[in-house]
């Protein structure tokens, strides 16, 4: 029982943003940790060891209408360590960092992967990295974890106040802060310290016609970023709180999308959304191998279609890195240590599939070398797996703007935002709602119109893309929450893109027959 | 790491008693965690994890700051609580502000087993050798998850009020896919008691759905009766649930939303067929004794007969609208019916049973309007008979119309615990009518 109770570090815990440097825990204590557990892995039989220590510092906060319902600010240091003996993976986590911790994780990993033995089957394999020693820090203005609590909470107030004053009946604003601290050590001698920042307002506001039972809503088209607060104050939340306030307004009495076939603009805040779930989560090898059967799916793509595939038209090229400036899958090195250039590929290119995304130890199943750094674990104490770096549709290299796009069409649907997604497992049916639909009629934008949704299956989707925003019309938009794996992880990915137009989408009234 | 109710309450009390706010909450929770996966007979990943957290909110002036640490490191549980009194401090003030709870009366809810600390990677390797000889067996491939944990929640305010509750929970679920990769079974269970969990019935039913060598039949989208086995009924049953949200209802923007103003609460919404109650007592599915905000949770239906008899409300929306708190509950029970899955089955002329359903999402609130998929085992019913599998399609259904023209409800039983996140239901298979299917997928 004492042991519980005991010192857990060497140092005192101390808040990232009060350390006043990029790097708030203690790099020696650390690097000593990372020593000894690879060393006794090694020692004890292990192929194959790494290790993530750190710290994930988040705050929350969020208000309702005139009222701060929530603060929370949380902060959480552990450590992973992943085994590999006689074939098996073992992991130990744990939400501590000291050597009696470390210690005892070393000898639980090894009999984690005892344990998995008699079931193994084909062993794992792995290939081996080249071992950085590196420190990455993300550019960043000013420390969000630093502003002040009270300036946070008005900011939140203000934006609800703001769309209030403009003909919502409600309004919800948050923030979400995050920033991630990590060295990664393996036993082929890797040793990288990095931390990154990421921010994330958002609001809802809300219209509600009683007497005729209606209500319309229109969410932030603000996005997620990998950024400081300066990203936070240049966004101009309140102006688009009080735009918000009045399309929910003007959205309750539009007229509604009529469904069918149509041609539709696909604006990048909307169309980020479908390139993750269509093209990103479909390329991810490790869905392919049939290691997320079981709950995230599998993929309609197949290793034989690499580079004969025809995913899409010829504007259609997907790129994929880690680093994009202010995108959330940017960072120095991933979570098996492979460097950010290995996470520089096509995935389409011109319309044909060029590259899976994979982590360690996946390369071989498909022939290749080596993996192309998409590893994440969303703590230190998960299981690190293959997840998306920056995924983004190019845009045109010829001169195409927003207007050009909407001049080609002489009757169809502008969608703007992201509302109600789905897809099935294998990333083939897909339907996806918006926040914001304006109908086109005669090569021009006109009315705003209500309750729609867009459906689709990916393959034809994509290969009716005809047209596509030049480099001044892309926009990087993204999530915090990417969901994948038992026991489930999510990860912050960015995708960007410009806007786009598809022919013949099946357009859905969501108050009409759906 | 997996805290006693003694060792919750010193490291709670100790907080408190340091508090310098005008009241203070400190609620831990963690435990011990294992999970292990395989695929296509084999182990992929796994993970054995020791976590607790402790969130402390102080409230100061009508404003409540909370700071949450990862470390029960006594300098750190200091340096937590002072900076949730900077918080509150810096914060505006609550205009429905309300104060911490005093002692509460739980109900108990029997949902640890002693024999938890045992279930550990090399028992849930076990669990799953039982799916992979089974696949070995049938000649079909498996993939699934084993996991288990103990876990413990505590609550404890500077207003007297001390709750402690723990839980074990094992959980299995196995995806079995034919050898030609053109067809997908599926079979899952959680439970608090490691010895009712049947390894051997998973493996069974997931790698028999799967068996098929005929390829699957294409229908056109349009309204089918369907047969929704328990975990499909659970899962769009808390959809129903989560939409019961007092304050939503009352401010207008829910299902529950009474046209004019108020909430439809006492309206027959439903088929009389349909009940939804909590009961932490249930024998199946036991929600804890503690809610949210440490609201005691008691047995009490939310739709009764059809009727919308409860809606969960917070405890500020309560208190500004002068209404009984009511928490979330994510452990609920669907009330079933004497009919069989073979009397169902039979009593179809021409329909569509469904295993599971998959990546749903609300599309329409004030309708209840709500997309998703079939998934791993979809099968045409005609004539009184299973006669072939059926491809995947995604479904557009308004849960009203949904659970307001049942036909038949089996005999209820716990399912998986997929339902949003947290917590196994207990539900029914169920017959509908015009079930609405809206487009194809070719997504096995």
């Amino acid at each position: 029982m004492a042991q519980r109770f005991a010192p857990l570090l060497d140092a005192p815990e101390r808040s990232s943003a009060a350390s006043g440097g990029p790097f708030a825990l203690d790099r020696a204590l650390l690097d000593d940790l990372a020593d000894m557990a690879l060393k006794t892995a090694k020692s004890a039989g292990a192929s194959y060891a790494d290790i993530r220590l750190g710290e994930t510092t988040r705050e929350y906060s969020y208000a309702k209408d005139q009222r701060l319902e929530h603060f929370d600010e949380r902060s959480s240091r552990g450590f992973g360590l992943r085994v590999l003996l006689g074939g098996s993976w073992g992991f130990y986590g744990a939400r501590r960092l000291d050597a009696a911790s470390v210690r005892e994780g070393v000898a639980r990993a090894l009999e984690n992967a005892r344990a998995v033995q008699p079931i193994q089957g084909r062993p794992i394999a792995l290939e081996e990295l080249p071992a950085h020693q590196a420190e990455w820090i993300m550019p960043m203005g000013e420390d969000p974890f630093a502003v002040s609590t009270g300036a946070k909470a008005d900011l939140l107030l203000a934006i609800c106040a703001a769309a209030r004053d403009n003909g919502a009946d409600f309004c919800s604003a948050s923030l979400s802060l995050a920033r991630e601290e990590r060295l990664f050590a393996n036993s082929f001698g890797a040793r990288i310290l990095q931390t990154r920042t990421r921010v994330h307002p958002s609001f809802t506001a809300t219209a509600i016609d009683r007497a005729a039972g209606r209500m319309a809503s229109r969410d932030s088209l603000t996005p997620a970023r990998g950024a400081g607060w300066e990203y936070v104050t240049g966004a101009g939340l309140l102006e688009e709180a009080a735009l918000a306030g009045r399309q929910a307004r003007e959205k309750i009495a539009a007229k509604p999308v009529v469904s069918g076939e149509t041609d539709v603009i696909i604006d990048p805040t909307n169309l980020w959304l479908t390139i993750h779930e269509t093209v990103g989560h479909s390329t991810e090898l490790d869905r392919v191998l049939g290691w997320e059967a079981n709950f995230a799916g599998t993929s309609f793509v197949k290793p034989s279609m690499l580079d004969n595939l025809r995913f899409g038209s010829e504007l259609m090229t997907i790129i994929a890195d880690r680093s994009q400036p202010g995108a959330l899958s940017t960072i120095g090195y991933d979570d098996d240590g492979a460097p950010a250039d290995s996470a520089e590929f096509r995935i389409i290119d011109k319309g044909v599939f060029r590259n899976f995304q994979m982590a360690l130890g996946q390369a071989h199943y498909i022939g290749l070398s080596s993996s192309n750094g998409c590893a994440y674990a969303d703590s230190p104490t998960s299981f690190p797996i293959q997840r998306m770096p920056n995924i983004s549709l190019a845009p045109n290299p010829e001169k195409c703007s927003l207007d050009e796009l909407v001049g080609g069409i002489e009757y169809g649907i502008y969608v703007v935002g992201a509302g109600s997604w789905s897809i099935d497992q294998q990333r083939d049916n897909f339907q996806f709602g918006g926040q914001l639909f304006y109908e086109i009629k005669n090569g021009k934008l006109g009315d705003m119109l209500r309750d729609g949704a867009y459906q689709g299956r990916t393959i034809p989707f994509w290969n009716s893309l005809d047209g596509l925003g030049d480099a001044s019309t892309y926009h990087l938009d993204g999530t915090f929450t990417c969901g994948k794996a038992e026991p489930v992880q999510v990860a912050p990915v960015s995708h960007g893109s410009p806007p786009a137009r598809f022919r013949n989408v099946r357009v859905l009234n969501t108050s009409g027959g759906a | 790491m997996f805290l006693s109710s003694d060792d919750a309450k010193a490291i709670a009390g100790n907080i408190i008693a340091k508090s310098a706010a005008d009241a203070c909450v400190v609620k831990i929770d963690g435990g011990e965690d294992y999970s292990l996966r395989f695929a296509r007979g084999g182990a992929t990943t796994n993970i054995a994890t020791s976590e607790a957290s402790v969130r402390i909110s102080s409230h100061i002036g009508g404003r409540i700051g909370s700071a949450t640490t990862g470390s029960l490191d006594a300098e750190a549980l200091d340096a937590a609580r002072a900076r949730s009194e900077d918080i509150a401090r810096m914060l505006p003030v609550d205009p429905d502000y309300v104060a911490p709870l005093g002692p509460q009366d739980y109900d108990a809810s029997a949902r640890y087993d002693d024999n938890a600390e045992s279930l550990k990677l090399d028992a849930l390797a076990a669990q799953a050798a039982r799916v992979i000889e089974e696949g070995a067996r049938r000649n079909v491939d498996t993939f699934g998850c084993a996991s288990s944990a103990r876990r413990f929640e505590c609550l404890s305010t500077s207003n007297g009020l001390f709750a402690y509750e723990r839980r074990s929970e094992i959980d299995l679920s196995a995806t079995a896919r034919n050898k030609a990769d053109t067809w997908s079974g599926w079979a899952g269970a959680h439970e608090f008691f490691g010895a009712r969990l049947d390894a051997e019935a998973i493996a069974r039913r997931a790698c028999e759905k799967a068996a098929h060598d005929v390829a699957p039949v294409d229908l056109e989208p349009g309204d089918y009766a369907v047969i929704l086995e328990p975990a499909a009924v659970a899962e769009l049953a808390f959809w129903v649930m989560s939409a019961m949200d007092a304050r939503a209802a009352d401010e207008g923007r829910s299902f529950y939303s009474r046209p004019g103003g108020g909430a439809l609460v006492g309206e027959k919404l439903f088929d009389e067929k349909f009940t939804i109650r909590i009961d932490p007592a249930d024998p199946l599915a036991p929600e804890g004794g503690v809610g949210w905000e440490g609201v005691p949770h008691r047995a009490r239906a939310f739709i009764d007969k059809g009727v919308v008899t409860s809606l969960y409300r917070s405890r500020s929306w309560a208190q500004k609208t002068e209404a009984e708190p009511i928490p979330f509950a994510r452990n609920f029970i669907v009330e079933g019916g004497d009919a069989s899955l073979d009397d169902m089955i039979r009593s179809v002329k021409r329909g569509v049973l469904v295993t599971r359903i998959w990546y749903e999402n609300i599309v329409e609130p004030k309708s209840l309007l709500l997309t998703g998929l079939t998934r791993d085992g979809n099968f045409l019913i005609e004539n009184g008979r299973v006669t072939a599998p059926v491809r995947n399609m995604r479904f557009n259904q308004r849960l009203g119309e949904l659970f307001g023209r049942i036909v038949a409800l089996g005999k209820t039983e716990r399912t998986w615990r997929a339902a949003g996140g947290g917590g196994a239901p207990a539900a029914p298979p169920m017959l509908a009518e015009k079930f609405h299917f809206s487009s194809k997928s070719s997504g096995i």
